[in-house]
């Protein structure tokens, strides 16, 4: 099958041609930097299917980061039957520069004038067929997104890969072009495949080319010294990237046409940017927008309009029976939109899918097992290991997406890029640039594709560090246990404000990687923070296909999950917690003779100090398991208190009260877990805390051992994970539960600073003193 | 000058670009090379957003002091 690779500067929409032309749904987002690894896919409209490769995005063929070299080196060595190079017809001029170094490889190109929509949208006029005649290889107008000419394309792409291409330069006109000529000759000698290229990459003294020719080398030193340029001196590689640009205005500006004449007006995205990387106001407006965004997922009372109005509940106004129920299915329905207070969006989804899609469902499928004439450990093992399991996961389906709904619109209108530009200001202080801010949110969705985008981060240190907190940026997995929890606070402890609990979670973990990076960066991972250098998108609308695929894409992902991995948990767990060590089963009351009550009650004073440990008495157990079945994935927490919720609930026996306690709602799994343990709020919030920033899932440790690729900074992350949560939690527990513990800690952390500054500015001297003495 | 306290909004062209090497190749891709024009949109607190080319790009403090226009 023939290969065809997609390149093209970052954000010119490769990714978006890939998966128009493979009909994948990969991750398209707006903003440089989103595809970090090449992707494979077949385009099946040609005389035979061809295999497309999406590269990630390069500005050109010197890289800068480490995903760049993927790219590079997947043109070089792997040889694709044909490069198709998708040119962003909005940044002519700076995406031309690419293809001018493209061109000197001896490979078919194909030039896709993406974006066309977008000039002719501002009145512009691009000339194809000129750029054609004057590139020299077939020039070609789509639209990615619209998916124009796409066949056109293809066809074309199919044809010149037939084809023999020689390298082409556009330097024949520069003082280095007599070089250039040389070098090429004697690469030849030397059998070099692609000798144009790779002789003007050596004349720029590029550092791999250099590495890969040091015999060349030796012969374009020499050159230097005779030569000197009135502007350039001896510094090749900028008069070759001016003879680039140079040659590219001369020849390619007479195909553009602009309406606008006077270059120096704003546009509408400049005008936007004022506002929105507004020294001052920047910064505030983004806290408002995310604090905007957890109110519309998250906010029982939506707008406070239930607390400031004092507005009546479904109780006052009569619609509930005695026994708090609805009174009919009218008032059930309306109960998930109001009960006197009015559910954000979130909320509402959320109640819908639960009372009314979820619960109802597997109530029935309950109920049919229940009647059936299996055996009763059968059915225990249905009901309550796995349906209570998975149901407990899938209710919280709606939270996830609607906030991953938001993070797309964020990602999708450009906006992000922004973020990260004016956060560089502060990351800067505590030696990050504000491309780490990338990675890092998009931890929020899943720290496994964030880990892997770090990859963007140049800085060798700044990767390691950002890869070690992108944990600590609570993702869609840790959410269940955030919203369970803090349900379940409101719901037992009468506190309200859920929405502003899960709020002040995330905002902990974000300090806590705040913190840790400083702590990091002053220590292990001294180094300089390299700069921001980031070209922000223009903004456009989000486009409702792209987050329609984002939103499936995390569906089929959390699905997938809840049916595998979370049921087998779940299975494992049951099985444990109802067999004794001498494999005799147990009923549901007898579950602190379980194998699994006894290895965990051994584990449990290891917790005393965070609150969930000793402390808890003898079904304290619980979050122990809680915390090791979330080794395996995050999801597996509230999954693991759901399906033994329904044994504790045996032994305890409790009065239940006016709540309709069932474990397949996660909120009352962990209601069922603070009446049998009496665990306090202190202790859960330590919990949740702990949760957030320990070792984090499978997956994501898997990702960060091959992202590091060095074992001793693995273990290294490892052991950061164990302690930063430890302490966290004990921090959260011991100054939750005693106010005046803080003082103890200040002193603890002023300690510490102090160490860590007189270590760094007298630790060399210390260490020369003792070293002398020694001898 | 560096381009920090450079005008706004005015067609300024290149004369200098003192960073390291590997920073300095980045910005020519970028498009920030010798003689080429940019325009700053924005400046605030030293980080400085310009016009290059057709596109816009971000940059901190420390590199746009090393930045020199005229």
């Amino acid at each position: 099958m023939k290969k065809f690779a997609l390149a093209g500067n970052p954000n010119s929409g490769k990714t978006t041609l890939f998966n128009s032309l493979t009909g994948s749904t990969a991750h398209v987002g707006n903003w440089p930097g989103v595809t970090v690894d090449k992707r494979e896919g077949v385009y099946k409209k040609t005389p035979n299917p061809v295999q497309i490769i999406d590269l990630p995005g390069i500005y050109s063929l010197s890289p800068y980061t480490p995903e760049e070299v993927i790219a590079r080196n997947y043109i070089l060595d792997e040889k694709p039957d044909c490069v198709i190079n998708i040119v962003d017809a909005t940044n002519l001029e700076r995406n031309l520069y690419l293809t001018t170094q493209l061109l000197e490889i001896d490979v078919p190109v194909v030039v896709a004038l993406n974006m066309m929509d977008a000039v002719e949208k501002a009145g512009d006029k691009i000339d194809a067929a000129e750029l054609q005649a004057k590139l020299g290889v077939p020039v070609i107008a789509i639209s990615a997104l619209k998916e124009t000419g796409l066949k056109d394309l293809m066809n074309r792409a199919y044809e010149a890969s037939g084809a023999e291409r020689e390298g082409a330069t556009v330097l024949s006109d520069t003082p280095v072009a007599h070089l250039i000529g040389d070098v090429k000759i004697a690469l030849k000698g030397q059998n070099v495949e692609d000798p144009l290229f790779h002789a003007v990459k050596l004349v720029e003294n590029d550092s791999i080319e250099v590495e890969m020719h040091k015999e060349t080398t030796p012969m374009i030193e020499e050159f230097k010294h005779t030569f000197s340029d009135e502007v350039f001196g001896d510094d090749f590689e900028a008069l070759i990237a001016d003879g680039r640009y140079k040659y590219i205005s001369k020849n390619f500006a007479s195909a553009v046409t602009k309406k606008e004449k006077d270059t120096l007006k704003m546009t509408k995205s400049d005008k936007a940017d004022k506002v929105l990387t507004h020294k001052i106001w920047g910064i505030p407006i983004f806290v408002v927008i995310l604090f905007a965004i957890f109110h519309l997922t998250f906010a029982e009372d939506f707008l406070y309009l239930g607390a400031i109005f004092k507005l009546p509940t479904l109780e006052e106004l009569g619609l509930l029976d005695e026994a708090g129920e609805p009174l009919n299915a009218g008032v059930l329905i309306l109960s998930t939109l109001y009960d006197g207070q009015l559910s954000s969006p979130g909320v509402f989804i959320n109640n819908v899918w639960n009372d009314l899609i979820v619960g109802q469902f597997f109530g029935w499928l309950g109920g049919l097992v229940e009647e059936s004439s299996m055996a009763p450990w059968a059915i225990g093992l249905i009901n309550n290991g796995i349906f209570d399991g998975i149901s407990a996961v899938l209710s919280f389906l709606p939270p996830i997406l609607v906030l991953f709904l938001f993070f797309s619109i964020l990602e999708d209108s450009g906006y992000m890029a922004r973020i990260a530009f004016i956060l560089d200001r502060m990351f800067r202080r505590f030696g990050l640039s504000g491309r780490a801010f990338m990675p890092m949110i998009m931890g929020f969705g899943c720290s496994v594709p964030a880990m892997i985008n770090a990859r963007t981060l140049a800085d060798e240190k700044e990767r390691t560090a950002t890869i070690r907190v992108i944990p600590f940026f609570s993702c869609g997995a840790k959410l269940p246990i955030l919203t369970a929890c803090a349900g379940a606070i409101v719901a037992w402890f009468g506190i309200s404000n859920a929405d502003a609990i899960t709020f002040g979670m995330y905002i902990l973990g974000i300090v806590a990687a705040i913190v840790t990076v400083l702590l990091m960066r002053s220590t292990t991972l001294k180094g300089e923070t390299p700069p921001f250098i980031m070209e922000l998108p223009a903004y456009h609308a989000p486009q409702f296909k792209n987050l329609m695929a984002h939103l499936w894409d995390k569906t089929k992902h959390f699905v997938k999950k809840a049916f595998t991995i979370i049921l087998a948990s779940t299975i494992v767990i049951w099985l444990l917690s109802h067999f004794s060590f001498n494999w005799h089963f147990l009923e549901d009351e007898q579950i602190n003779e379980s194998i699994l009550a006894g290895v965990s009650q051994f584990f449990q004073p290891l917790f005393t100090p965070l609150g969930f440990g000793s402390q808890l008495g003898q079904y304290g157990w619980v979050f122990v398991v809680a915390v090791v079945a979330g080794l395996i994935a995050k999801e597996n927490v509230i999954a693991t208190f759901a399906t033994l919720a329904a044994c504790l609930m045996a032994v305890v026996g409790m009065d239940f009260g006016k709540l309709a306690i069932d474990a397949e709602d996660g909120v009352d799994a962990v209601q069922a877990m603070i009446m049998a343990t009496g665990i306090t709020v202190p202790a859960i919030i330590s919990f949740i805390a702990f949760n957030m920033t320990t070792i984090p899932c499978f997956a994501a440790v898997g990702t960060a051992k091959a992202e590091l690729d060095n074992k001793k900074r693995y273990n290294g992350t490892l052991v950061f994970w164990l302690t930063t949560s430890y302490c966290i939690g004990a921090m959260v527990y011991t100054i939750g539960s005693w106010w005046w513990t803080l003082f103890i800690w200040l002193f603890v952390i002023a300690l510490v600073v102090t160490g860590i500054v007189l270590w760094n500015k007298y630790g060399k001297d210390w260490r020369k003193h003792l070293w002398a003495r020694g001898k | 000058m560096p381009i920090v306290i450079a005008p706004t909004n005015c067609l300024l062209k290149i004369v200098r670009i003192a960073a390291d090497d590997k920073t300095k190749k980045h910005l020519e891709n970028l498009g920030i090379t010798l003689n080429s024009e940019i325009t700053i949109l924005s400046c605030s607190g030293g980080s400085v957003v310009c016009r290059v080319k057709d596109g816009r790009i971000a940059l901190d403090r420390d590199i746009s002091t090393k930045i020199f226009v005229a």
